[in-house]
Parts: C-alpha cells; sequence; structure tokens
C-alpha cells in the first residue's frame, strides 16, 4: 500500500478533519514522513493533535508529522514567483487592487494554485532523491467542491491553449489518475443526506475527475445494543424504554447505511464507532487511527 | 401528540413569530438540520390554519417526498390533505412546498431584465453557465430574488425560507451587494473601460494601457478566460440599476418587521463560536432574530432513569447503564455548549429540539419537530431540560 496522495472528502460536518487527522498520525506513527494539508479551512488541526497553530507555512507537529494550511492568497503568490521569477513583477501586477479583484472572480485559479501546491509536496524529493514526505493526507473540501477542486486539471486541458498552464495540468492530471499514486477516502454518517452524498461523490470523482475511491469510512457508527427482547423487557421503565429504542434505532440505521454504502460503492466500508471522549482531542484521534488500522492494512 | 397541542403558549418566541410576521427565514451553516426546521415551522403554522409557503433548497429525497416535491419538480405544490389526514393532522391544512431552483431562477430574471439584444450573448456565455461558482454569493442572491418575488406576487400568510448553509450572516445579507460589486466598481470600470468605449473586448484589453497587467494575467489564466469574462460583465452590466433597485428592496423586505430570521445550529462545541458570530452579525444588521434553535439536543438521564437501571437483570442492567452513562456525557457537552451560546446570545431566546428517536423525513417527524419549536420556553436551562 504504498500510495502517496491521500484524499479525504464527504459531506460538511461528517469528520473529514478528525478523520484525515487519524489518518496522517498513524502514518507518522509508522515512522513515515507525513504532511497533512487542510485547505483554506478554519485550523482544526492544532486542537486535533495538540502543537501549535497550522498557517500557510508548514509547520511540525509531531515526530514524522507536519502540517499546512493551504490559502489561496499565499498559493498564489508562491505560484505566481515560481512562474515569474522576480518578485517586482509579483507585486506590480498582484498587489495591484484591479487585479487582486479579477482574480477573485475567476474561478479555478484559486483552486488551481492550491491544488499546485499539493502536488508539489507530493513530488518534493529530498537530496537523496527519496520523496520529502512519503504520504500526504488533504483534509479536501466537501462533497460539491472536491469534484470540482479535483477536476481543475481536466478542465484546465480542455480550456486553455498549449502552453505552461496546460503542461502544468498535464502533469496534475496523471498524478492525480494515477491509482497507484493517489487514493480517495470517502466519510460519511449514518444519516439519509450524508450517506447519498457519499454515492454522489464517489461517482463524481471517477467520472469527472478520474479519481479513485479506496476506501469509506463510515463514522458515528452505533452497534446494535439492544434486542428487541431487551425493549420489551423494558416496558416498565418508559423512559430507560424510549433511551433503548433510539439507541436501537440509530444501531439500526448504522448498519443499514453500511450495508447501503458497500452495494452502492463496492468498496470496503469501516465502521468508526461513535466515541464519547471529551473535549475532542489527541486521545480521540489516536483511538479513530486505531480503528482505521486494519481496514487500511487490508487494502495494502 | 394531538394537532390542537400545537397551540402556542402565551410568550414562545417561535408561536408569536409564526402568528405576527410574514416572512420567516431559517439560515446557519450546513448539517445542522435547516431544512427540517424551515418545514416544521411551516407546518406549525398550516395547521393553525394559516396559508403557508416553505421554500426549500436541496431537502433530503424522504423529506422532499414527504412533502409531495419529488414528482411536482420545482411548481409550488400544495401539500395532499390526504397527506396530512395520514399524518393525523387536519386535512385542510394550506401547506405549501417548494424546491429552489437556481438556474431558472437565473434565468427568469434575466429575461425580465436584460435588454433584449443582451439576452442570448448572457445565457449563452460560458461564466453565466457556471454562474454559482463564479459569483461568491449568487446562490444567496437568487434565494432573496425568490423570496422577493413570492413577497410580491403571492399572498401567503407566510413565507417560510430554507437558505443555502451558511456560516456567516453576511454570506447571507450581502449577497445583493457583492453581486453589485462584481459589475459595478472602479476595478472593474478601469479594466473594461477600451470595451466598454469599443462595444467589445479583444485586442483592447490587452493593448490599452492596462496591457501590461493584461498580459501577465493572462500568462496565468489565458487571455481567452479572460475576454470571457469581459464579455460577460460587459453584458451584465446593463442590468447594474436593476441589481441595485432589487438590493435596496430585499433589504427593506429583510430588515421590515415583517421579517423575522431564526438561526439554526446544534450544540456542539465547534459550532458554537460560528453561531454566535452568525447571531451577532444579524443583530449588527439590524435584523429581527426570533430565536436561537439549538437542533438535536440530547437530554441528560433522569435521577429516576439510573434507580430504574440498577434494579434491571443483568446484562440487560449492563446495557442500560452504559446508554446512560453516553447520553449523560452528551447531555453534558450539550448543556455547556447551550449555557456559553445562552450567554453569548442574550436577550435572543434559546430553542431547543431534543434529539429525535428517529431521523425526521415525514410528516409525522415534523409535526413533533414543530411542537417543540412551538412548546419551546426560553431560556431553556440544559442542565434541568429533561
Amino acid at each position: 500500500m504504498d500510495k502517496r496522495l491521500w484524499i479525504v472528502s464527504g459531506k460538511g460536518g461528517v469528520g473529514k478533519s478528525t478523520i484525515s487527522t487519524a489518518l496522517a498520525v498513524l502514518f507518522a506513527s509508522r515512522g513515515e514522513r507525513t504532511l497533512l494539508c487542510e485547505v483554506n479551512a478554519s485550523d482544526r488541526f492544532a486542537n486535533l493533535v495538540g502543537g501549535g497553530r497550522v498557517g500557510p507555512e508548514i509547520v511540525a507537529l509531531a515526530d514524522q508529522l507536519w502540517a499546512v494550511n493551504l490559502q489561496p492568497e499565499a498559493s498564489l503568490r508562491e505560484y505566481a514567483l515560481s512562474i515569474l521569477k522576480f518578485e517586482s513583477i509579483y507585486k506590480a501586477v498582484f498587489e495591484n487592487r484591479l487585479v487582486s479583484y479579477f482574480l477573485r472572480f475567476i474561478p479555478s485559479i484559486q483552486e488551481l494554485v492550491m491544488l499546485g501546491k499539493i502536488i508539489f509536496h507530493v513530488e518534493e524529493r529530498l537530496e537523496s532523491e527519496e520523496p520529502k514526505y512519503q504520504r500526504v493526507v488533504v483534509d479536501a473540501p466537501a462533497t460539491g467542491h472536491a469534484i470540482s477542486f479535483f477536476s481543475i486539471p481536466r478542465v484546465l486541458i480542455n480550456t486553455v491553449p498549449p502552453g505552461r498552464l496546460s503542461r502544468e495540468a498535464e502533469r496534475m492530471r496523471l498524478l492525480l489518475e494515477n491509482p497507484r499514486i493517489t487514493t480517495a477516502v470517502l466519510v460519511s454518517l449514518p444519516e439519509e443526506m450524508p450517506v447519498n452524498e457519499t454515492i454522489d461523490l464517489a461517482a463524481g470523482l471517477s467520472e469527472r475527475a478520474h479519481v479513485q475511491t479506496d476506501l469509506v469510512v463510515l463514522n458515528g457508527y452505533v452497534e446494535e445494543r439492544f434486542t428487541a427482547g431487551d425493549i420489551e423487557a423494558l416496558a416498565a421503565a418508559p423512559s430507560l424504554q424510549r433511551a433503548a429504542i433510539q439507541h436501537r434505532a440509530e444501531a439500526a440505521s448504522s448498519s443499514a447505511f453500511r450495508r447501503r454504502l458497500a452495494e452502492a460503492l463496492a468498496r470496503p466500508v469501516v465502521a468508526v464507532p461513535r466515541l464519547f471522549i471529551y473535549p475532542f482531542g489527541r486521545g480521540a484521534v489516536d483511538a479513530v487511527a486505531r480503528t482505521l488500522e486494519p481496514a487500511l492494512k487490508a487494502l495494502g | 401528540m394531538s394537532a390542537r397541542q400545537a397551540n402556542a403558549p402565551a410568550g414562545s418566541p417561535i408561536a408569536e413569530a409564526l402568528a405576527k410576521r410574514r416572512v420567516v427565514i431559517c439560515v446557519g451553516s450546513g448539517g445542522v438540520g435547516k431544512t427540517t426546521i424551515a418545514a416544521s415551522l411551516a407546518l406549525g403554522a398550516a395547521v393553525e390554519q394559516q396559508s403557508t409557503l416553505v421554500c426549500t433548497i436541496d431537502p433530503a429525497r424522504r423529506l422532499a417526498n414527504s412533502l409531495g416535491l419529488k414528482e411536482l419538480g420545482n411548481a409550488e405544490t400544495r401539500i395532499a390533505p390526504s397527506q396530512l389526514a395520514a399524518a393525523g393532522l387536519p386535512p385542510g391544512s394550506p401547506l405549501f412546498a417548494m424546491m429552489l431552483d437556481m438556474k431558472r431562477t437565473w434565468d427568469e430574471f434575466i429575461e425580465r431584465h436584460a435588454p433584449p439584444n443582451r439576452k442570448e450573448q448572457i445565457l449563452a456565455n460560458r461564466f453565466y453557465r457556471s454562474l454559482s461558482s463564479v459569483l461568491a454569493g449568487s446562490q444567496e442572491y437568487i434565494a432573496m430574488e425568490e423570496l422577493w418575488q413570492l413577497r410580491m406576487h403571492r399572498d401567503y400568510r407566510l413565507i417560510v425560507l430554507d437558505t443555502p448553509p451558511a456560516g456567516h450572516a453576511k454570506d447571507f445579507l450581502d449577497a445583493p451587494n457583492r453581486v453589485l460589486d462584481f459589475l459595478d466598481n472602479d476595478a472593474a470600470k478601469w479594466l473594461l473601460t477600451p470595451a466598454l468605449t469599443a462595444g467589445k473586448f479583444g485586442l483592447h484589453l490587452f493593448g490599452s494601457g492596462s496591457g501590461y497587467i493584461a498580459k501577465t494575467l493572462a500568462k496565468l489564466t489565458g487571455a481567452e478566460t479572460l475576454e470571457h469574462l469581459a464579455d460577460f460583465m460587459l453584458a451584465m452590466s446593463s442590468m447594474n440599476e436593476s441589481f441595485r433597485q432589487r438590493a435596496r428592496q430585499v433589504r427593506a423586505l429583510l430588515a421590515s418587521q415583517e421579517t423575522a430570521f431564526v438561526l439554526v445550529t446544534t450544540p456542539q462545541l465547534e459550532r458554537l463560536q460560528e453561531a454566535v458570530e452568525f447571531h451577532t452579525e444579524l443583530l449588527q444588521n439590524h435584523m429581527n432574530v426570533a430565536a436561537v434553535i439549538v437542533n438535536r439536543v440530547t437530554a441528560a438521564p433522569l435521577p429516576r432513569d439510573w434507580s430504574d437501571a440498577s434494579e434491571l437483570q443483568s446484562p440487560l442492567r449492563e446495557k442500560v447503564q452504559r446508554t446512560l452513562q453516553e447520553n449523560s456525557a452528551l447531555a453534558d457537552e450539550d448543556a455547556k455548549a447551550m449555557a456559553q451560546l445562552e450567554a453569548d446570545c442574550r436577550p435572543t431566546p434559546l430553542v431547543s429540539v431534543l434529539r429525535m428517536e428517529q431521523e425526521v423525513h415525514d410528516l409525522k417527524g415534523l409535526w413533533k419537530v414543530a411542537g417543540a419549536l412551538v412548546t419551546g420556553t426560553t431560556p431553556a436551562a440544559p442542565s434541568e431540560s429533561v
């Protein structure tokens, strides 16, 4: 299982940050140099892992674990500088308020430069020619945005004339579409909307971005605890019975949605149990990482 | 619960809003249950014999089905008396529902406001076709355009509007201004001046005083992209006055006494800051906030539950005790978040909706939520809310 680029996506609020952090912690704990990337989001990693705040510069979070929060302005600057070479030209052009206004409305330029930075880190090498980061885990945008985000290279190749931009896009496309390098991990919850979105997302990533999904994580999973007989036995205590009915209903939808995901996607579905760890920090992330470990081994 | 029980107790902030206002707007971030809350509010009002329309954005399939939306597309649809009767509700309740169709609403706007010679050009432009991603705020803008049309041209007693997920009130309130800002500001005019005078974009941009900048930009984006964008802006700018007028009208409608907002959130600590900021922004913009609705709150077990549990036989006893411990931990976390939220949003009332035993996806479920919303008292001191 030597995939290098791990894209974690799903509906908003399903726990993408937790799952990406757990994956990264798991890789790092095996001694693999791992970079965790957030895409223009409020910094969640620091709370989950401990360690300092994560901004547009790469910071070390733990042993073998680094993190960065990609931001469009900073990424655009890096990208433009790499093309234009001269700071003075960059300043004259990109810090011009008219231009920054225009750039805001060109839809894919921000995503393109952030994606470019992710790909740059996947390809980055040490002096020994070894990859600088053996694993790059991306806490990707939610569903609709994720599909357009990772389709950008294809869209660009079809719309821009041959030149620097289309060559860049082609390089990105080859890497994203290579299932030996890139894989998507989709996160869901045992509820209708997130599950529908997960199924649509897998199809969208495959058809529009040609990114392959290898694993589905069903977060907040509730294992069955009460049998129908248990519920009957609680008839004398209505309040307890209600709690048991609720638990049983949650367990039933957990297993129904797990089946539905497995059938619709024909991919392994890992159930991550709902945790009652407060505050939700490093301890919880480690617990999630442990539940993910067997599934990752099985992928191998 | 019988239908009549939804009769509002005096002072229920939600009941008051439903009775007094003509427009109730549900706002909040994604995944908090906004659509369910919007549909429940509308049902609560309709059962009181007020003709009510709920306009939703992207309902879960089963919820849409229960409202009869799937087969009837995006038209305003009356909920069938038989469906209401099957859920034990007064069959004559005048409840209407519709789904917002962004594309169609934009097309209608263009049809209505664009000069005849520009219509085709706009509708065919590739930026127009991906308008929602080009124009930040266009979803929110179009939701308000629809609201405006409905309020002006239909005679519902109450319109409940579900909105696109938004982390900030300004995403919503500033949407008309951001559309205007895109079309009509100094930067756009300066870049477009050669095009505006020539009536065409093309080489003028690259040959004018802005040529140096345009050429460098074009290195990154491709010249074609810039031309398409400029074409689009040029065509759209013929409608600036319509946008400006509508922005003023919508703003006035939002701030008027006939409109109230409800801010929907869930009690997770990580959502707290966002909800508080959202609330503050609404007040700063002089909007009426009827309530902060905290959805899917876990109730703490009663003292009686623990003693009842201890009398059970093993292994049922351990199963129940473990469930009570989990619920208790969840309830403690929720209570902390709610206390904080209550303090930070004062004096806006907090209305909490307990987590339902089943996911809400039918009229019965909506009616239960409506009951919780309408009878919800304030402040719901979370540690005692059992």
